[in-house]
C-alpha cells in the first residue's frame, strides 16, 4: 500500500476537503443540529477554541470554501451559547470591532500609502524599501522640527517680539575679552538682488542673523508672573532630546527588522526553498513588471547556483592558487585605501582653502561651496572605481555587493568627518588654546567671530548643495538619457540603456543627508525643517524619475536584510554626529559675541547652574540618579536581563531542533506501521483465503483496524458496507 | 445548498445584516465575519465582479469563466493565474470558473489582514500543480519554470534545474520522503519575512 493512500485513509480528514465529498458528508452530519462537536472536530482547523469570542477569527482562518464556512457558521449560530460568559464575549467582540475600525481610520493617515504601494507593484520590494525609508526619515524630521519649534523657536520669537527684560547674571570679568564681543552681522539694508541670492544660497548676510542660525538666539532668562523660561537651557536640552528621540525611533524600527532577521537566520539557511516558495510578488501588475521580476528571479537563482559551484571549486584550489588570490586581494584593498585617503586629503585641503579666502561675488560663492563640491565629486567617482576594482577581487557576487556598499558608506561618512575635523582645527587652532590666534577668547576670533554660525552655515551649504545636485542630475542627466535611448536606436545607446534605479546608492545619499542634518542641528535649529521639505521634494522627484526614466535593476538586495543594513548605517551616522554634539557642548568655548551660551566657558555649564536653582529634594534626586549608587545596580540589572533573554533564545533554538528530529522520527514510525499493516494484511489474506465466500478485500483491513491492540474500535461496524465517503 | 442563487441579490440587500427577504430565501451571512475583507473591499469586489458578469453573454450567470477573471489587471500577467482560479473554484465542471463567493475567498486569502496560516495553505495548493497533496520534483520543476518564465530562453538549464531541485528538497524535506508536504512548506514559509507582504493582491 502506498504511503499516500495510507495518509488519506488513516487520518479521518484530508488536508483540504473537496467541496463535493464534504457536502455529502455535511448533509449526513448536520442532521443532528445540536451535536456540533463532531462538525468542529472534523475539519483540519488550527487549535480549537471553545470560547465563542474567538469564533469569527476561527472561521476566517479556516482554509475552506465560502459555502463550507457558511455552513459551519450556521451550525454555530444554532448552538445555544454558554450563559455564564456572555457579557465577556460581548465586551471582547465590541473591542475587536473597535480595533478594526480604529485600524481602518488610521490607515487613512498613513502618508503616501497608495503611491508607495503602486511603486512596489511596478518595481518590486527593493525599490519600495527605499521609499519606505524615505517616508520614515520625513516623519522623523517633521516630528523633530515640531519639537524644536515648540521649545526653542516659538519662545524665542515670542520673547523677542515682546522684548521682555531678561535677567542674566554676569559673573565674568568683561575687560579681558572685549575683542571677543565684537560681532556685527547686521545686513546692509540696501542690497543688490544678486547679493541677496548669494546670501540666500550661502547662509551669509541677511540669512546669517536670523532664526536660521545659532547666533541670533539670545541668552535670555525670562521671568515674569511666576513663569520662568531659560532659553539657553531649553536650547541645550531640546538638542539633547532631539538626538535621543531619533535614537529611540531608529531602535524601534530596527527592532522589528532585526527580530525577523534573527528568526530567519539571516536568510542563509533555506535560501533556495525560501526564494522559490516566497519569491513571487503577487502584487505586481503589468507584463513589463512581471517579465522583469521573472528575469530578476532567474538571475538570482543562477547567481546562487553559480556561487555554490564556485565555492565547491574554491574549496578545491591548490595552495599556490589560494596564496596568490589572497595576495591579490590584499593589494587591491591597499589600492582602495590609498584612493580613499587621497580623497580625504583633498577634502581637507579644499576646506582649509575655502575657509581662508574671503572673496565676494560669484567666485566667492564657488569658493564657499568648494568642500561640498569635492565631497560630492568624490562620492560619485570613488565608488565607481571601487566597483571596477572589486571585479578583480573574485569574491562571490553577494560578497562583492556588500563590500562595495561598505566602502561607499565608509567614504561618505569619513569625508564628512574630515570636513568637521578640518573646521575644528581651524576654530580651535589645532586644539592649542594658548596659541597666538586663540589667546583671548579660546577660539580663533579673527576669522570666526561666531564659530557656531559658521559651522551651521557649512552644514546648511552641504544640505543645499546635495539638494541642488540631485535635482540637477534628474533634469540634466536622467531625462535626456531617456529621450536619447528611446529615440536613437544605435548600438551604443542600447548598450547603455535606460537608467537603473539602484537602491543602495540612493539610500546612502539619504543617510548622508540625515547625518549632515544631525550634525548641524545644534548650530542651525531650522535645519530639520529644511530637510523635511527637501525629503518631500525628493519623494516626488524620485517617483517621477522612477516611472518616467528608469527600469528596475536586475540585481537586487533582499529587501529585509538591506533594511537592517541601512538602519545600521543610519545609526552609525547618528553616532558620528552625537560625537560632534558632545564634543562641542563639553569642550569648545562658546562664542562671546553671539548665541545663547555667551559668557559660559562651555555650553554644558548651563545645566549645573539650572540644577542649583532647583529645590533641594529635586536636586538630591537628580544627584542620586547621576551617582554611582544608582548607575552600577542599573548596569548589573540590564546585564542580567540580557543574559536571560539570550538564554531564552538558545532554549528556543534547541526546542526547534528537537521538534525537527521528532518530525523525522514520526515519519519513520509511520513507515514502520505501514509495513506492519501490509504484513498483517498479507497474513490475514493467506489465512482466510477461501474461494466460495465472497469476501471484500478490504474487510481484513477493517477487521484488523477494529482489533487494534486488542481493543475493539466500534466506529467501524465490520458488517456494514463501507460507504463511499 | 446555495447553487443557482442570483448573485445580483447581493446588491439588493445589506451584506451585513441578517435580512430574510422572502420566506424561502436563505439567510444571508455577514461576509465580513467569514473573510478578512473590510466592508469597502467587499463592495468594491462586488462592483468589479458585476462588471465581469456584464461582459459575459446571456443573462446573469452565477459564475464567471476563468478567461474573464484573467482579464483583471491584477491577474493578467500573474504566471499562477490558472492555478489560482482552479484552487478557489468550486465549479462542478472543474473549469476554474468563479462564483462571487469564490472571488471573495480569493480576495480574502490574498488580502492585507489574512493570517500567515491561510496564505501558506493556499500558496501550497497553488503550487501543487498535480493536486496530489504534496510538492514532488515535477511540481517543483513546473513551479520554477513559472517563476523564471515559460519560454525556452528564460528557463534554467537542465543541469541547473536538477541542482536547484535537489537543493530545495535537501533544505525543506525534513522527513526525507522526496516530497514537500504542507507542514514542511509552512515551516519554510514561517521563516520568511517577505511572504505575507508579497502574497497580496489589492484591487
Amino acid at each position: 500500500m502506498e504511503l499516500k493512500e495510507f495518509n488519506n485513509q488513516v487520518h479521518p480528514t484530508p488536508d483540504y476537503p473537496s467541496p463535493y465529498s464534504s457536502q455529502h458528508s455535511l448533509r449526513l452530519r448536520t442532521v443532528p443540529a445540536q451535536d456540533t462537536s463532531a462538525v468542529q472536530c472534523d475539519w483540519a482547523s488550527p487549535p480549537e477554541d471553545a470560547e465563542d469570542s474567538n469564533e469569527p477569527q476561527n472561521l476566517r482562518e479556516l482554509p475552506l470554501h465560502m459555502s463550507l464556512k457558511r455552513a459551519v457558521w450556521q451550525v454555530q449560530q444554532m448552538k445555544v451559547p454558554v450563559v455564564s460568559s456572555s457579557w465577556n464575549i460581548k465586551q471582547s467582540k465590541t473591542f475587536h470591532r473597535f480595533c478594526e475600525v480604529a485600524k481602518y481610520i488610521l490607515s487613512y493617515f498613513v502618508l503616501w500609502k497608495r503611491g508607495i504601494q503602486r511603486i512596489g507593484g511596478h518595481f518590486g520590494g527593493g525599490v519600495q524599501s527605499y521609499f519606505l525609508f524615505l517616508r520614515f526619515l520625513v516623519i522623523l524630521n517633521f516630528l523633530s522640527c515640531l519639537l524644536i519649534a515648540a521649545f526653542v523657536l516659538i519662545p524665542s520669537i515670542v520673547f523677542r517680539s515682546m522684548s521682555f527684560n531678561s535677567t542674566i547674571t554676569l559673573t565674568v570679568n568683561l575687560t579681558d575679552i572685549e575683542t571677543c564681543l565684537q560681532y556685527d552681522p547686521k545686513p546692509d539694508p540696501l542690497m543688490v538682488f544678486f547679493t541677496y541670492f548669494l546670501d540666500l544660497v550661502s547662509g551669509t548676510g541677511f540669512m546669517e542673523y536670523s532664526y536660521l542660525f545659532y547666533g541670533y538666539y539670545n541668552n535670555s532668562v525670562i521671568e515674569s508672573n511666576g513663569f520662568s523660561y531659560n532659553i539657553p537651557l531649553a536650547y541645550l536640552l531640546t538638542a539633547a532630546f532631539y538626538f535621543l528621540f531619533c535614537l529611540i525611533c531608529m531602535i524601534i524600527r530596527m527592532g522589528g527588522t532585526a527580530r525577523l532577521v534573527i528568526v530567519t537566520g539571516g536568510g542563509a539557511v533555506g535560501g533556495y526553498s525560501m526564494l522559490v516558495f516566497t519569491g513571487w510578488d503577487h502584487g505586481l501588475q503589468g507584463d513589463r513588471a512581471t517579465k522583469l521580476k521573472q528575469n530578476n528571479l532567474r538571475h538570482r537563482l543562477q547567481v546562487d547556483l553559480e556561487e555554490e559551484r564556485l565555492k565547491k571549486k574554491a574549496a578545491s584550489l591548490t595552495l599556490g592558487q589560494t596564496v596568490s588570490l589572497y595576495a591579490l586581494r590584499v593589494f587591491l584593498n591597499l589600492v582602495v585605501l590609498i584612493l580613499i585617503g587621497a580623497t580625504l586629503y583633498g577634502i581637507a585641503e579644499a576646506t582649509q582653502f575655502s575657509q581662508s579666502r574671503k572673496t565676494t561675488g560669484f567666485v566667492g560663492l564657488l569658493l564657499q561651496y568648494l568642500p561640498s563640491m569635492v565631497i560630492t565629486a568624490s562620492n560619485f567617482v570613488v565608488p565607481l572605481l571601487c566597483d571596477k576594482i572589486s571585479l578583480l577581487e573574485k569574491y562571490s557576487p553577494s560578497t562583492t555587493v556588500i563590500l562595495a556598499l561598505l566602502r561607499a558608506v565608509f567614504l561618505r561618512l569619513v569625508s564628512l568627518g574630515v570636513l568637521l575635523y578640518t573646521l575644528w582645527e581651524q576654530i580651535t587652532c589645532k586644539g592649542e588654546i594658548n596659541s597666538e590666534n586663540c589667546t583671548p577668547c579660546n577660539y580663533y576670533h579673527d576669522q570666526y567671530k561666531c564659530w557656531e554660525t559658521r559651522v551651521g552655515q557649512e552644514m546648511y551649504k552641504l544640505t543645499l548643495f546635495d539638494f541642488l545636485i540631485t535635482i540637477a542630475t534628474l533634469i540634466l542627466v536622467e531625462f535626456p538619457r531617456r529621450i536619447v535611448v528611446d529615440h536613437c536606436s544605435c548600438k551604443l545607446t542600447q548598450w547603455v540603456g535606460r537608467q537603473e534605479f539602484l537602491v543602495a546608492p540612493n539610500v546612502l545619499a539619504l543617510v548622508y543627508s540625515q547625518t549632515v542634518v544631525w550634525t548641524g542641528a545644534l548650530f542651525c535649529p531650522l535645519l530639520p525643517f529644511i530637510n523635511t521639505i527637501k525629503f518631500i521634494f525628493f519623494y516626488y522627484c524620485k517617483k517621477i524619475t522612477l516611472f518616467q526614466n528608469c527600469q528596475p535593476a536586475t540585481r537586487n538586495f533582499r529587501s529585509t536584510t538591506s533594511n537592517l543594513f541601512f538602519l545600521l548605517v543610519l545609526l552609525f551616522g547618528w553616532m558620528l554626529s552625537s560625537v560632534v554634539l558632545l564634543y562641542s557642548v563639553a569642550k569648545i568655548n562658546p562664542s562671546y559675541g553671539c548665541g545663547p551660551f555667551r559668557f559660559y566657558t562651555a555650553m554644558w555649564e548651563v545645566v549645573p547652574g539650572a540644577v542649583e536653582m532647583l529645590s533641594s529634594t529635586n536636586k538630591e534626586f537628580l544627584f542620586y540618579i547621576g551617582s554611582q549608587k544608582f548607575s552600577i545596580p542599573l548596569f548589573i540589572f540590564s546585564c542580567v536581563l540580557l543574559c536571560y533573554v539570550s538564554a531564552l533564545t538558545s532554549v528556543h533554538g534547541k526546542s526547534v531542533a528537537l521538534l525537527k528530529s521528532q518530525c523525522k522520527l514520526e515519519q519513520r514510525d509511520k513507515q514502520f506501521l505501514v509495513r506492519q499493516i501490509e504484513e498483517l494484511n498479507a497474513t490475514m489474506q493467506k489465512l482466510q483465503h477461501e474461494p466460495q465466500q465472497p469476501q471484500r478485500e478490504t474487510e481484513p483491513f477493517y477487521h484488523a483496524a477494529t482489533q487494534w491492540n486488542q481493543h475493539n474500535n466500534y466506529a467501524f461496524d465490520p458488517h456494514e458496507d463501507p460507504k463511499p465517503y | 445548498m446555495r447553487s443557482g442563487r442570483d448573485p445580483c441579490a447581493f446588491s439588493r440587500m445589506d451584506l451585513f445584516t441578517r435580512k430574510k427577504v422572502q420566506p424561502t430565501e436563505p439567510i444571508l451571512i455577514p461576509h465580513g465575519e467569514l473573510t478578512f475583507l473590510t466592508k469597502q473591499e467587499i463592495l468594491m469586489a462586488h462592483k468589479i465582479f458585476s462588471e465581469l458578469q456584464d461582459r459575459e453573454n446571456g443573462p446573469y450567470s452565477s459564475r464567471v469563466s476563468m478567461e474573464k477573471i484573467h482579464t483583471l489587471p491584477e491577474l493578467k500577467s500573474n504566471p499562477f493565474r490558472k492555478r489560482i482560479c482552479h484552487v478557489f473554484s468550486t465549479s462542478d465542471m472543474k473549469d476554474g470558473s468563479l462564483s462571487f463567493e469564490d472571488f471573495l475567498d480569493l480576495l480574502s486569502a490574498f488580502s492585507d489582514s489574512a493570517t500567515l496560516e491561510i496564505k501558506s495553505h493556499y500558496a501550497f495548493r497553488i503550487f501543487d500543480f498535480d493536486d496530489d497533496g504534496t510538492l514532488d520534483a515535477r511540481d517543483l520543476e513546473k513551479l520554477v519554470n513559472s517563476l523564471t518564465g515559460e519560454t525556452d530562453d528564460t528557463r534554467l538549464t537542465g543541469e541547473e534545474m536538477r541542482q536547484l531541485i535537489s537543493n530545495i528538497l535537501e533544505e525543506s524535506d525534513i522527513d526525507k520522503d522526496g516530497t514537500v508536504n504542507l507542514s514542511e512548506f509552512q515551516h519554510v514559509i514561517s521563516r520568511s519575512p517577505d511572504f505575507v507582504s508579497s502574497f497580496k493582491i489589492v484591487l
